[in-house]
């Protein structure tokens, strides 16, 4: 079994006396695609946002290769090989995606390029915009990438596009990490699925032939 | 993170380059006011007022890149917020210094 390359572990989370994370765990193993899968509210971006280091727990660890990463900030886990993807824009919008990629490579050959790659990303459509997004943050040559909800609201064409490009970086080795909610989106996209629910989170196997009844919304209250 | 002279010459940290100085004179102007409400010269260089001022000034910046999700872009690049903002710390006092001694 490989080990995860990034884990947030026994993540406790509360804002005044609301539990936003109970114990929560999540992980990303290279060569791998994991899905977070939940409803709104459930807690996923929080446990992502806390994964990077852009919150900090009451209680918990994040660790990278197995190591406990001592007051996790996103540019220091960047440096080790982390990319993050919010679930909002977060390009400069007065700037070119190419103007984006020449920061990190002077001479930027991705594999994928697109007309709009010239254009502001401000005044691109919400799937040029995602995309955008994430050749920016493969430019960066991860070894794990957090993506939050990247499906979320593109039409098929694109999120076909993305779930391509998901798998052919885990297949080069990246520790993908996503979070979703839609359920059939992640049976066919993800290798490995967690399942959160009031701020807690489960690992589902067999998750493709299991029906959706015994672990989605199927938890104790 | 990406090499320093990569980022300084990125169109990014020219957007800062340009933005910063409108926020000094925002910020100038206001102290300006205040410093003549108070009855000293309005635009003396006065050491400790121009590192609050500078603070400030670059606490609105920070701010403004965070209103864009532009924090997490830098983070992505490997850019802690020291490296993105300390460098505009000269161009206040050079800003400062030049509008004192004019």
């Amino acid at each position: 079994m490989i080990e995860p390359l990034l884990a947030a572990d026994s993540i406790d989370f509360s804002v005044k006396d609301r539990m936003i994370l109970r114990s929560a765990y999540v992980d990303a193993v290279p060569g791998t695609i994991t899905a977070l899968v939940g409803r709104s509210g459930s807690g996923k971006t929080t446990v992502f946002w806390i994964l990077v280091g852009l919150r900090r727990p009451q209680g918990g660890q994040v660790r990278w290769a197995g190591e406990r990463v001592e007051r996790p900030r996103l540019a220091d886990l960047a440096r080790r090989g982390l990319a993050f993807g919010p679930d909002r824009p977060f390009l400069n919008p007065g700037l070119s995606t190419t103007d984006h990629l020449r920061m990190i490579d002077e001479e930027p050959s991705g594999a994928e390029s697109h007309e709009w790659f010239g254009r502001p990303t401000g005044t691109l459509s919400g799937g040029e915009q995602r995309l955008s997004e994430l050749a920016v943050l493969l430019a960066c040559r991860p070894k794990v990438l957090v993506l939050d909800e990247p499906f979320r609201g593109l039409a098929p064409a694109v999120r076909d596009s993305i779930a391509g490009t998901l798998r052919r970086a885990a297949t080069a080795g990246v520790a993908v990490l996503y979070a979703d909610h839609d359920v059939e989106q992640v049976k066919n996209t993800a290798d490995r699925l967690y399942s959160m629910e009031s701020g807690m989170t489960r690992r589902v196997e067999g998750f493709r032939e299991r029906p959706l009844a015994e672990w989605y919304h199927a938890w104790p209250q | 993170m990406i090499p320093l002279s990569r980022w300084f010459q990125s169109k990014l940290f020219r957007s800062y380059l340009f933005q910063f100085p409108l926020i000094w004179l925002l910020v100038k102007a206001g102290n300006a006011y205040t410093a003549a409400w108070g009855g000293v010269p309005p635009l003396a260089f006065r050491p400790f007022t121009e590192v609050a001022c500078c603070a400030i000034e670059l606490f609105i910046l920070w701010v403004f890149i965070r209103r864009n999700n532009e924090d997490i872009l830098l983070g992505n690049l490997g850019l802690p917020w020291t490296v993105v903002l300390l460098p505009l710390v000269p161009i206040h006092f050079i800003l400062s210094a030049v509008v004192a001694l004019a």
